[in-house]
């Protein structure tokens, strides 16, 4: 009945060209991030209409994934399916790393990094949806390392608790992490529907990515692998994604409904860019083509085709996390209804943002130091099983 | 007997982490529930704008303020700092729009959204109303960017290298910024600057004072004049009245 597990050899000429590849990308994000921190913020492509850029839709988007990672683990945790036991520890050993990747991203695009690691501690501000998040991560960070280790001891009666436990906090993590966009009065973010369709859409983009993972650790490393698990993951994301697309629908109908933000939902469906990755990005490619392959019986049941919607869905739930934050940043709040500017020293119109080298480089460095702890602890941890089979 | 000990030890550095978490949040509730207590009797600083005394093309104001806060302008539209910045309004509703010049400032709201969001209150709303940012504290999240309804907070992109008026802190780059109503100035009994130099051109289109004090002059003009705050569907509670918008 036990599994065992082993980690990877990581001897190979690959394995070490993937970690110094990946060395060099996180000092190349350090080196960004020194300078962006020593000259200003101008270097990024962030301005005074626009704030929050790249590592702020970087941050929610690893968030997101870490929730969808535990619901793998969950499988087994909470609902007791012993088929999803092998994918448990690597599942919840990702959540893991995407959430310290998501606070990190957070960290490292304040002002002053110098204040970042104290003031929080001195001054805590009990009503301020940025004050409370930073808490419920760090928590989440503790939880899950402890149910890791629960999860590599093997204890099924602490498992089974703790990954109630991390599956409960998930999920107030992601609300509080929705309600940093949706408890704003700005009129994109307002809206006590992004808390729900926040965990939505970190459901099916973190589901998304362990099927990716997992058919690739198992590939890479010459593994057996059973489809059957891997498949009904692809039912449940099916499931997620139409869960996704009801709460985009029904958000959007309500602001083009309502007059009073029918303009500025006109913007959002049909107002530049971000429209085109709403449409094309998000619905088309991450929600309808992905939901057809998985509902079709001859698709939805071929290995292929449920990891090319996997690689779909995490693509549109990217651009889903961008259209959360941006939209509602460059259009312009109506400052005062009935009048327009038309002149002023700032800038007042519809503003636009580009990521710059440096924020590109950030990201990037961020994405290579979880990507480099990833496999690294697969060669140090006994992380991965010999075989896919429960049995 | 070394799973047990395991879980035991866990127990104790989670209380021992429930513990850290905790101490920030006692001493937070106690100076939140100062921040959002009612308006006091005592001062409390407001600002009416008379827009029919203020002339098209001045900006005494705007430089009067650069000059005191030491806000340096590179002519960046989208990065420089605007404490006060006036504006064009072309009216959306006749067909041939009339024109109004409008300085447009923080509001110094009562329910300060900014304040709200803050996660380290670094800025906070004073006893007197006026809602200040900490520059020594603010660590740059920017959320108070976000939060802010009326564009009237900016952010250091860069740090200023002259200093004219060496008796107001320079500001390093990476934090927060916005009209503080010269807060210096009022606790020393004089103008802020926008209205000292206001005042210097004769054109005394913008007034400071007491709202609480009946008898004061602002309380005077808003008594006898139609006002309009901006936005106040929003539930802001600014302080800042505009005559003639």
């Amino acid at each position: 009945m036990t599994i065992e597990f082993k980690p990877i050899e990581g001897r190979s000429r690959a394995f070490y060209v993937l970690t110094f590849v990946l060395a060099a990308l996180v000092l190349a994000g350090a080196c960004a991030t020194w300078l962006m921190h020593q000259h200003g913020l101008y270097l990024s492509g962030m301005n005074n209409r626009i704030p929050w850029g790249l590592p702020i839709v970087m941050a929610v988007f690893y968030i997101g994934l870490s929730a969808g990672s535990l619901v793998i683990s969950s499988l087994y945790g909470v609902f007791g399916k012993l088929e999803y036991k092998p994918f448990a520890r690597v599942a919840t050993f990702m959540a893991l790393l995407l959430m310290m990747g998501g606070l990190l991203s957070i960290l490292s695009d304040q002002g002053r990094l110098d204040r970042v690691l104290v003031e929080p501690f001195l001054h805590f501000n009990p009503l301020s949806m940025l004050s409370i998040n930073p808490f419920l991560y760090s928590s989440y960070i503790v939880i899950c390392t402890v149910y890791l280790c629960v999860l590599m001891i093997g204890n099924e009666k602490w498992t089974k608790r703790l990954a109630l436990v991390a599956v409960l906090w998930a999920i107030l993590v992601h609300s509080g992490t929705g309600a940093i966009f949706g408890f704003v009065p700005r009129e994109l973010y307002k809206s006590p529907l992004l808390p729900p369709s926040f965990i939505a859409a970190a459901l099916s983009s973190g589901t998304a990515l362990m099927i990716l993972i997992v058919l690739a650790l198992f590939r890479l490393t010459k593994r057996p692998l059973e489809p059957k698990p891997i498949l009904w993951i692809g039912r449940l994301l099916a499931v997620f994604i139409v869960v996704v697309v009801y709460f985009v629908f029904i958000e959007n109908a309500h602001r083009y409904y309502l007059i009073e933000s029918r303009a500025t939902e006109r913007y959002f469906l049909f107002g530049g860019f971000h429209s085109v990755l709403f449409w094309m990005g998000m619905i088309f490619v991450g929600a309808i083509v992905p939901a057809t392959i998985l509902f079709m019986r001859k698709t939805g049941d071929s290995i292929p085709w449920v990891a090319a919607a996997a690689v779909m869905v995490v693509a549109g739930v990217f651009c889903e996390r961008y259209l959360i934050v941006l939209p509602g940043l460059s259009h312009p709040p109506d400052l005062i209804p009935g009048w327009r500017i038309v002149e002023s020293a700032a800038e007042e119109g519809i503003v636009s943002y580009c990521p710059s080298f440096y924020e590109l480089l950030q990201a990037l460095g961020v994405v290579a130091l979880i990507g480099l702890a990833f496999i690294w602890g697969l060669k140090l941890l006994k992380l991965l099983p010999i075989h896919g089979q429960s049995v | 007997m070394h799973r047990r000990r395991f879980l035991k030890a866990s127990a104790v550095l989670s209380a021992g982490a429930a513990g850290a978490y905790a101490l920030p949040l006692l001493t937070s509730f106690k100076s939140s529930a100062e921040t959002t207590r009612a308006p006091s009797t005592k001062l409390r600083w407001g600002m009416v704008i008379d827009l029919t005394r203020c002339p098209d093309n001045c900006t005494a104001c705007v430089d009067a303020c650069k000059k005191e806060n030491n806000v340096n302008t590179s002519g960046d539209k989208l990065r420089d700092i605007h404490r006060i910045r006036k504006v064009t309004l072309e009216s959306t509703l006749s067909a041939a729009p009339a024109r109004k010049s409008v300085p447009l400032l923080c509001n110094h709201c009562d329910n300060p959204p900014c304040a709200v969001a803050c996660p380290i209150k670094a800025t906070t709303k004073r006893e007197d109303g006026i809602v200040i940012v900490d520059p020594h504290r603010c660590m740059g999240c920017r959320y108070c960017m976000i939060a802010c309804p009326y564009n009237a907070r900016h952010f250091n992109f860069r740090e200023n290298p002259e200093q004219p008026n060496p008796a107001y802190p320079k500001r390093q780059h990476g934090v927060a910024e916005s009209c503080n109503l010269c807060a210096h100035l009022l606790d020393q009994g004089k103008r802020p600057a926008c209205v000292d130099a206001c005042a210097n051109v004769n054109a005394q289109a913008l007034t400071v004072g007491d709202l609480n004090d009946p008898n004061s002059e602002i309380s005077t003009l808003i008594r006898n004049h139609p006002v309009k705050r901006l936005r106040e569907d929003l539930g802001t509670e600014p302080k800042v009245f505009y005559i003639g918008l």
